[in-house]
C-alpha cells in the first residue's frame, strides 16, 4: 500500500522532462546574466582599494555583527555634470540614434527590394546580407581602417574625386581623411549592424500581401503614396524591431568608436573601458555599466510592450 | 424592341473569338483584339467583347482560362500585349490603375488591415483630394448602402466574411467608378452565405447602376448574378450570351458540358430537311428527331446534347416512335428536390435523367436494376457541330 504513494511522492518532487526544456533558458539567464549582474552591482557599491581585488567588500563581518556598507559615491560621481559621464551617455545615445536612423535608411530599401525578389533570389540575397558576419567582427572593423584612411586606395580615390573636399566643406571631417572622425564611427556601425536591421524588416515585408498595394493603386493612390499609406504603416513592427536590435548594442559599442572614431568620439563604452583598464577603478566602472544597463532597459521595455501589443492585437 | 434585338444580335456577332468588330459597334466597354502573353504563354488570345452600360457581365471559366488576366487588363494591373480597351469612348491602354475610372473588388477583398471600415472606404476618396465633410458624407452613404453603419470603426479582422465583402464592395463603389470589377466575389465565403450574398450583391450593384464585370469559376454564381456571360477556355471566348441562352443553346460542346450536366450523344445527320432533322446514333436504338432545321449536311458527324432534366423517365414505353431509349437503372443520385437516374442503355452508353421529387417517396417506385424508358421532346436537345 505504501510503496505506490512513496513512488508517487518521488515522482511529484523530481522535475519531469518538461522542466528541463523550460529550465535550460532560465539556468542560462541565471548563470550568464543574473549572477554576473549581481557581482557587478555589488562592486558598484564598493570603494576603490589598493588591493586584490581592487575594491572594498560591502559586507563586513565582525564577530556576530554583519554590517552592509553601500557606497553611493560612484553613482553620485556619475550624476555630477562636471565629470562628463552624463555627456558621454548623451553622446552615446546621440551617436547610436543617428547610426540607427542611417541603418534604417540603408536597410529598408534593401529589405524592400529583397522581399520583392522571386523566392529563389530572396534566399541568395539574404545570404549575401548575412555572409559578412561570418568573418570576425574585429577583422571587418580593421578592414574599414584600410578603406577609410587617406593613404588607402579608397582614400586616394575619395581625395581625387573631391569627395574629401566636399565632406570638409560640409564640416563633417576636419582632416584629409574620413578615418578617426564621427563619420567613420557612423559608417562602421551602419556596416556592422546592417543585418540586424535588414533581417526583421525583411521578415516583415516578405509577408505583405501584394494585393493591398494593387488595391491602393486601384483606388487612385500613386506608387509613392501607396507605399507611405500601406507598406510603411504595415511594416512598423519590423522597423521598431530592427531599430531596437541596432540601437541597443550600438549605445554600448566600444570597438567601432575606439578603432574608427577619433579621440573626440565620446561614447560610454570607451569611458567604461578607460575606467576599468586605465584607471583601474572597478567600482566606478561597475557603476557606469549599471547606469548603461538601466539606460538601455528603457528602450528594451518599450520594444517588448510594442511586441506584446501586436500579439494581443492579432489575437483579438 | 425590334431594334434592341438587332443590337443584341450585332453585339453577339461582335463578341467572341472572331473577326474585328464592325467600326462604330456600340458598347460602353469595348475589348478589341486583346491579346496577352506571359513569356511565350498565351493567356488571352485575340479577344473581342462589347459590354453595355449598366450590365453585370461575367467572365466564366476554369482556372487558367484567361478570365483573371483579362480582368487584370481592365483594371490596369496587366497591360495587353496587343489590342485595345475602350471605356465610354476613352482608350485605356497605357493608363496605370490609379488613373483609370475603374475600381475593383479583389479576391478575398484586400482590405487594408491597419485601417478601420470607414478609413478603408475613405481611402479612394482621399486620393481625389475631396474635402473632409464631403468624404464623411460619402462614407456614410456607402455604409448605409451596404448596411454597415454600426461597424464603421471596426478593423477588418473584427468582421465576418460577409461583412468584409460588403466593406470591400463599399470601398470599390465609393468613387462612383464607371466600371466595377469583381474578382471571384464569392471565393472567400462558405456555400450557404454565397447564395445569400449573390443576390444581395446584385441588388446593391443594381441600386448604383454601375457597369460591372465579374470573374468567376462558379457557373451557378455567374448564372445567378450576371445579365450576360462570356464563357472562356484556353484564353478564348467560347460563347457569349444570357445565362439561359448559354444553358439552353450552347454554341459548342465545351459550352454544353461546362455549364450544368448534359448527355452528349455522338451522332450522324441522317435526314437534313428545312423543317426537321433526323440523327442516327450508334448509342441509341431509335432515331433522334429534331423539330427544326439546322445548318449541316447529311452524313456530318455531330453531337446531340440534351440536359438530364429534359428527359422523362418511367417504366412504361412512351408512344412516340423516336427520341426514346430503354435501359437499366445503374445508379441513383438523390438530391432531395430531384433525383438523377443513370440509365445504362443496350449500347453501353449511360444516359442521365432527372426526376423531380414532387411527391414524397415518389422516387421509390424506380430502383436499382429496374428496366426503364427515357424519352425527350422534339425540341429538347441541341445539335452541336463544333
Amino acid at each position: 500500500m505504501s510503496a505506490p504513494t512513496v513512488f508517487g511522492l518521488l515522482r511529484r518532487i523530481t522535475p519531469g522532462p518538461r522542466w528541463g526544456v523550460i529550465g535550460i533558458p532560465y539556468l542560462w539567464m541565471l548563470v550568464f546574466f543574473a549572477i554576473p549582474f549581481l557581482i557587478v552591482l555589488k562592486i558598484s557599491f564598493a570603494r576603490l582599494a589598493i588591493a586584490m581585488p581592487p575594491y572594498t567588500p560591502i559586507l563586513e563581518v565582525d564577530n556576530a555583527e554583519v554590517a552592509l556598507k553601500l557606497n553611493l559615491s560612484n553613482f553620485l560621481q556619475l550624476g555630477a555634470l562636471q565629470n562628463g559621464y552624463i555627456a558621454a551617455y548623451l553622446s552615446s545615445l546621440k551617436i547610436a540614434a543617428i547610426a540607427t536612423l542611417l541603418t534604417l535608411l540603408v536597410g529598408y530599401p534593401m529589405a524592400y527590394v529583397i522581399a520583392r525578389l522571386p523566392p529563389s533570389g530572396r534566399n541568395i540575397a539574404m545570404m549575401l546580407v548575412v555572409l559578412p558576419s561570418w568573418t570576425s567582427f574585429l577583422i571587418r572593423v580593421y578592414a574599414w581602417i584600410g578603406i577609410l584612411k587617406s593613404s588607402g586606395p579608397v582614400g586616394r580615390l575619395l581625395e581625387k574625386t573631391g569627395v574629401i573636399d566636399a565632406l570638409q566643406s560640409l564640416g563633417w571631417i576636419e582632416g584629409r581623411q574620413i578615418l578617426y572622425t564621427p563619420l567613420a564611427t557612423y559608417i562602421g556601425i551602419v556596416y556592422c549592424y546592417l543585418p540586424f536591421m535588414v533581417l526583421p524588416l525583411y521578415t516583415n515585408l516578405v509577408k505583405h500581401d501584394g494585393r493591398l498595394l494593387e488595391a491602393a493603386y486601384d483606388l487612385g493612390a500613386r506608387p509613392w503614396k501607396a507605399f507611405l499609406k500601406i507598406t510603411l504603416p504595415l511594416s512598423r513592427a519590423g522597423i521598431i524591431a530592427g531599430c531596437m536590435l541596432v540601437m541597443i548594442p550600438a549605445v554600448g559599442e566600444f570597438v567601432i568608436p575606439e578603432l574608427l572614431g577619433g579621440p573626440d568620439t565620446l561614447m560610454i563604452g570607451r569611458v567604461l573601458w578607460n575606467e576599468f583598464f586605465a584607471n583601474r577603478d572597478w567600482p566606478l566602472a561597475s557603476a557606469v555599466a549599471i547606469a548603461m544597463l538601466v539606460l538601455l532597459l528603457i528602450p528594451i521595455l518599450v520594444f517588448n510592450r510594442v511586441q506584446q501589443r501586436q500579439i494581443e492585437g492579432r489575437l483579438t | 424592341m425590334g431594334t434592341d434585338m438587332a443590337a443584341v444580335e450585332q453585339q453577339q456577332a461582335v463578341a467572341g473569338h472572331g473577326p474585328s468588330p464592325t467600326p462604330g459597334a456600340e458598347g460602353y466597354l469595348r475589348i478589341v483584339e486583346v491579346r496577352k502573353e506571359f513569356d511565350g504563354f498565351l493567356a488571352v488570345d485575340d479577344t473581342n467583347l462589347s459590354i453595355r452600360k449598366g450590365e453585370i457581365f461575367a467572365l466564366l471559366g476554369g482556372s487558367g482560362c484567361g478570365k483573371s488576366t483579362l480582368l487584370r487588363c481592365l483594371g490596369g494591373f496587366e497591360h495587353p500585349t496587343a489590342g485595345k480597351i475602350f471605356l465610354d469612348g476613352q482608350e485605356l491602354n497605357g493608363l496605370p490603375p490609379y488613373e483609370r475610372p475603374i475600381n475593383m473588388m479583389f479576391q478575398s477583398y484586400a482590405l487594408f488591415p491597419h485601417m478601420s471600415v470607414e478609413q478603408n472606404i475613405a481611402f479612394g476618396l482621399k486620393q481625389d483630394r475631396m474635402s473632409k465633410p464631403d468624404i464623411a458624407r460619402r462614407v456614410e452613404e456607402m455604409l448605409a448602402l451596404v448596411q454597415l453603419g454600426r461597424l464603421a470603426r471596426r478593423k477588418p479582422h473584427q468582421l465576418s466574411g460577409g461583412q468584409q465583402q460588403r466593406v470591400a464592395l463599399a470601398r470599390s463603389l465609393a468613387k462612383d467608378p464607371k466600371l466595377l470589377l469583381l474578382d471571384e466575389p464569392m471565393g472567400a465565403l462558405d456555400k450557404k452565405l454565397r447564395t445569400q450574398m449573390q443576390l444581395e450583391l446584385v441588388s446593391i450593384i443594381e441600386k448604383t447602376g454601375v457597369t460591372c464585370v465579374m470573374v468567376t469559376h462558379d457557373q451557378e454564381e455567374a448564372m445567378t448574378m450576371a445579365t450576360r456571360i462570356a464563357l472562356m477556355d484556353a484564353g478564348r471566348i467560347r460563347q457569349v450570351g444570357t445565362p439561359d441562352e448559354i444553358y439552353e443553346q450552347p454554341a459548342n460542346r465545351f459550352a454544353a458540358s461546362f455549364i450544368g450536366s448534359v448527355n452528349m450523344i455522338t451522332a450522324v445527320i441522317d435526314q437534313d430537311e428545312p423543317e426537321f432533322v433526323t440523327l442516327r446514333s450508334p448509342q441509341l436504338d431509335t432515331a433522334i428527331y429534331i423539330g427544326h432545321g439546322i445548318s449541316g449536311f447529311e452524313g456530318q458527324e455531330v453531337s446531340f446534347a440534351v440536359r438530364p432534366e429534359k428527359l422523362g423517365i418511367g417504366k412504361d414505353e412512351p408512344a412516340q416512335p423516336h427520341n426514346k431509349a430503354r435501359g437499366v437503372i445503374e445508379d441513383i443520385a438523390y438530391f432531395g428536390s430531384h433525383s438523377v437516374y443513370h440509365v445504362k442503355l443496350a449500347s453501353g452508353f449511360t444516359i442521365m435523367a432527372n426526376f423531380a421529387n414532387v411527391q414524397r417517396w415518389a422516387s421509390e417506385s424506380m430502383t436499382w436494376g429496374d428496366t426503364v424508358w427515357v424519352w425527350w421532346g422534339d425540341n429538347d436537345g441541341v445539335v452541336l457541330t463544333q
